[in-house]
């Protein structure tokens, strides 16, 4: 039922025929360029003695035209997983908000043969900077392959090969691990296409909203629902191997932490406290989940070990301290709490301890989340009337608002650190949805759902 | 001391009235005036056409940069001719007219046929020879008038279209002589060019003199120069977001703005995120030519040299 099988068998291979021409080109000009740039060096660089220097520390932060014809289909069968793959791919990159796909419309060469370098000046024509050829074909055994070249246009040097062998039903995983490598080879970044969204799916009335854990490729496609309504779930996150999932569930009787195993579907609970648990995570190493634990008025910080089951009590405050969340080294936690009157968000080390508030700003703070990257802190800031989404340094220095308006909630960050999904619940008789946003404050975009949505966890990448 | 505050009060007052009068604040009132366009030529400037070249050989004493040697042409002396050479003024208007032979013939000594005629008029007797042979004279004298007369007319016509033929050569010749003055004024001269000559070949630059520079791009060229460079320049996210990820490029130009050579990175790092960074500063290169540059400081931007910073790019 779980779309798990391209994980097994999903090989993939450097593209390296037809490649070892350009390979040595390019060796050559560096060999070349060292040459030259030594002889710049010792002076005989060339008659002019004199070298403009300066130096450039602004860019265009314009997103990056790249061109992406349709993938080329080896039989007419692959046209639609070709054609399909291309789209992807096209979308992922659009969405990124850091690549501006070129119309199909303005390009000049059709690629007939994606062994052979393309005619670079009808892509720079287009000022394409970026160009991606693709091929289908279906293999003997019924799996088919797909190979794709990028290229660089404008240094006419090919960039990233590969191929990948799967089932065709997995063609759309393989266009986002393409989408991936070519994100991570033109930004320096990591991808984050090849992931997916655990959210709580809402239906029904306001009065009588049913809700439904579900989970989703990060793009809105392939929607399939873990719980079936009958319960009231919130706060569903990842394991770090993105095969289990932690979720907060009113069964019968008191809230309760819960585990999801996704592959074989079974639920438990975990630990057994005299008590309602909520905001569950799980370590960076996926082996303990952290909670809190309500004890009367108060709430404190527990967390338990997975396989002993062996719990540890990190606060002991008459306050409420909750939604915690490691860092990506899994040496400290940050944590909302009220001991100081109103919530804002403290920052402790990993085996508990003093903790040190980094929230400073006017109004309260709350589900603080560390960034993968480890250099940030996500949160929700409610003040007069809105609720905004900001990050800040983990000292507490540099905090933005990336968004700001009524009831923004739950930021997750996705597995690169450069993006944040939340939910909006613009109030009244709508139900909330989910968006993503640049850290920077660009680029937000709705996540398509079949209906409302909230509560989004984003998972590590897949692979 | 009733009259001593009183004098004391007057000269106050009258003292603050004339500081209230001479100080009161009043701007500077200034007319707009028309800008006068000056081109000014700066220090800099001047020493850029003095400049020279570090690695030329010293000379004590600093010649032009020359081409070619230089025919010696001879300069032509004073326009002063000699007058034997002066050659005789020609003036294309009519020569003044001859002082008109006096019509008035003078006295034409009759012909001495007269007297004899009046001579012989007294007739003594009528002798019928002689009276016959008198009318033959007669008759012949007669004719011989006619035939005079005849002549005269002839000649007369003759000379008439002797003069018309004269007059007419005449308009011809002064039209003629239009044409030549205006030919004449034409400069015919074979068209010059003022070329860099002088005694000896000299190819190589000399030291110059010691205030000299190389021409230089201005601050506004430079940032016009930066401002393109920008535009072509899309920074990863990736290599932005990491500290002192700095590359330097070098890349040489032609004088239409082209790149003459591929644009080659000088520094190196180690990881995978420095040749995106490298990949990303050479491609904002090779997208942006032509670059637009002044032609004239052609050597000042030759070689280019660009260190692709992207610190604070996203932040701040």
């Amino acid at each position: 039922m779980y779309d798990q099988s391209g994980t097994h068998n999903l090989h993939n291979d450097s593209l390296g025929d037809g490649q070892s021409d350009l390979l040595l080109t390019r060796r050559h000009a560096m060999v070349l360029g060292a040459a030259a740039g030594f002889g710049a060096v010792v002076g005989f660089g060339g008659p002019a003695g004199a070298v403009l220097r300066f130096d450039l520390n602004q860019g265009n932060v314009q997103p990056l035209p790249i061109a992406l014809p349709d993938f080329l289909a080896g039989s007419p069968s692959d046209g639609e997983s070709a054609r399909g793959i291309g789209q992807i791919i096209t979308a992922n990159l659009k969405r990124s908000g850091l690549f501006a796909p070129i119309d199909q419309a303005a390009f000049i060469e059709k690629i007939t043969n994606t062994d052979v370098p393309p005619r670079y000046p009808d892509w720079r024509a287009i000022n394409a900077q970026a160009l991606v050829t693709g091929r289908v074909t279906r293999q003997p055994d019924g799996r088919i392959k797909v190979e794709f070249r990028l290229w660089d246009v404008f240094g006419a040097v090919q960039l990233a090969g590969q191929q990948y062998f799967s089932t065709p039903d997995n063609f759309r995983r393989i266009a986002h691990i393409i989408s991936d490598q070519i994100y991570e080879r033109l930004t320096g970044e990591k991808g984050y296409f090849d992931t997916r969204i655990v959210f709580v799916d809402e239906t029904g009335p306001k009065e009588r909203r049913v809700k439904r854990l579900a989970m989703m490729d990060q793009d809105g496609a392939g929607v399939r629902y873990l719980t079936n309504g009958g319960d009231l779930v919130l706060t569903p996150r990842f394991s770090p191997s993105s095969q289990e999932i932690t979720y907060m569930s009113f069964g019968q009787g008191e809230p309760r932490v819960y585990l999801f195993n996704t592959e074989t579907q079974q639920r438990e609970i975990v630990g057994n406290f005299p008590g309602m648990t909520f905001s569950p995570r799980f370590t960076p190493d996926g082996q303990r989940v952290i909670m809190s634990l309500q004890q009367g008025g108060n709430s404190n910080l527990f967390v338990m070990d997975l396989r002993s089951k062996a719990t540890t009590r990190l606060t002991d405050t008459a306050a409420i301290d909750t939604a915690p969340c490691y860092s990506p080294d899994g040496s400290r936690i940050c944590f909302e709490s009220d001991r100081g009157g109103r919530p804002q968000i403290y920052i402790m080390s990993a085996g508990g301890g003093p903790a040190q508030r980094i929230s400073f700003g006017d109004g309260t703070y709350s589900t603080p989340v560390w960034s993968p990257r480890g250099d940030l802190i996500a949160f929700t800031k409610q003040g007069p009337g809105s609720f905004a989404i900001g990050v800040m340094g983990v000292d507490g220095k540099g905090e933005r608002i990336l968004t700001e308006g009524y009831h923004n909630e739950g930021p997750t960050f996705a597995p690169n650190g450069r993006v944040l999904m939340f939910f909006r619940d613009p109030g009244g008789n709508a139900g909330p949805s989910l968006y993503t946003i640049d850290i920077t404050g660009r680029n937000e975009l709705r996540v398509p759902t079949p209906s409302f949505a909230s509560d989004p966890a984003w998972s590590p990448l897949l692979a | 001391m009733r009259t001593g505050y009183t004098i004391s009060a007057v000269g106050h007052a009258l003292v603050l009235a004339w500081g209230l009068v001479s100080f009161s604040a009043k701007p500077f009132e200034i007319s707009p005036e028309d800008s006068v366009l000056a081109d000014v030529i700066s220090e800099s400037e001047f020493n850029e056409l003095t400049a020279g070249s570090k690695t030329a050989r010293q000379v004590t004493k600093p010649s032009p940069i020359v081409d070619k040697i230089g025919e010696v042409k001879e300069t032509p002396k004073e326009p002063v001719q000699k007058i034997s050479d002066k050659p005789e003024v020609r003036t294309t208007t009519a020569p003044p007219p001859e002082p008109a032979p006096p019509d008035v013939k003078p006295p034409e000594p009759k012909p001495a046929a007269a007297p004899p005629t009046a001579m012989a008029d007294p007739k003594p007797e009528p002798d019928p020879i002689a009276e016959a042979l008198k009318r033959e004279e007669a008759k012949r004298k007669e004719e011989a008038k006619k035939l005079e007369e005849a002549k005269k007319r002839e000649e007369a016509r003759r000379r008439e279209e002797a003069r018309k033929r004269e007059e007419a050569k005449k308009r011809e010749e002064v039209k003629s002589d239009l044409d030549r003055i205006e030919t004449a004024l034409l400069d015919k001269r074979a068209p010059q060019r003022q070329v860099v000559t002088g005694s000896m070949i000299n190819p190589t630059p000399t030291l110059g003199s010691p205030t000299g520079h190389a021409p230089q791009l201005s601050q506004n060229e430079i940032a016009m120069l930066k401002a393109q460079l920008m535009s072509c320049w899309n920074p990863p996210v990736g290599v932005s977001e990491a500290k002192d990820l700095v590359v330097t490029v070098r890349f040489s130009l032609n004088r239409d703005g082209s790149l003459s050579s591929e644009p080659m990175v000088l520094n190196r790092g180690r990881n995978a995120l420095f040749q995106i960074a490298a990949e990303s500063a050479t491609r904002a290169v090779r997208r942006c030519q032509p670059f637009h540059l002044p032609a004239s400081k052609y050597e000042a931007w030759q070689e280019v040299e660009v260190n692709f910073d992207p610190n604070d790019m996203f932040r701040g």
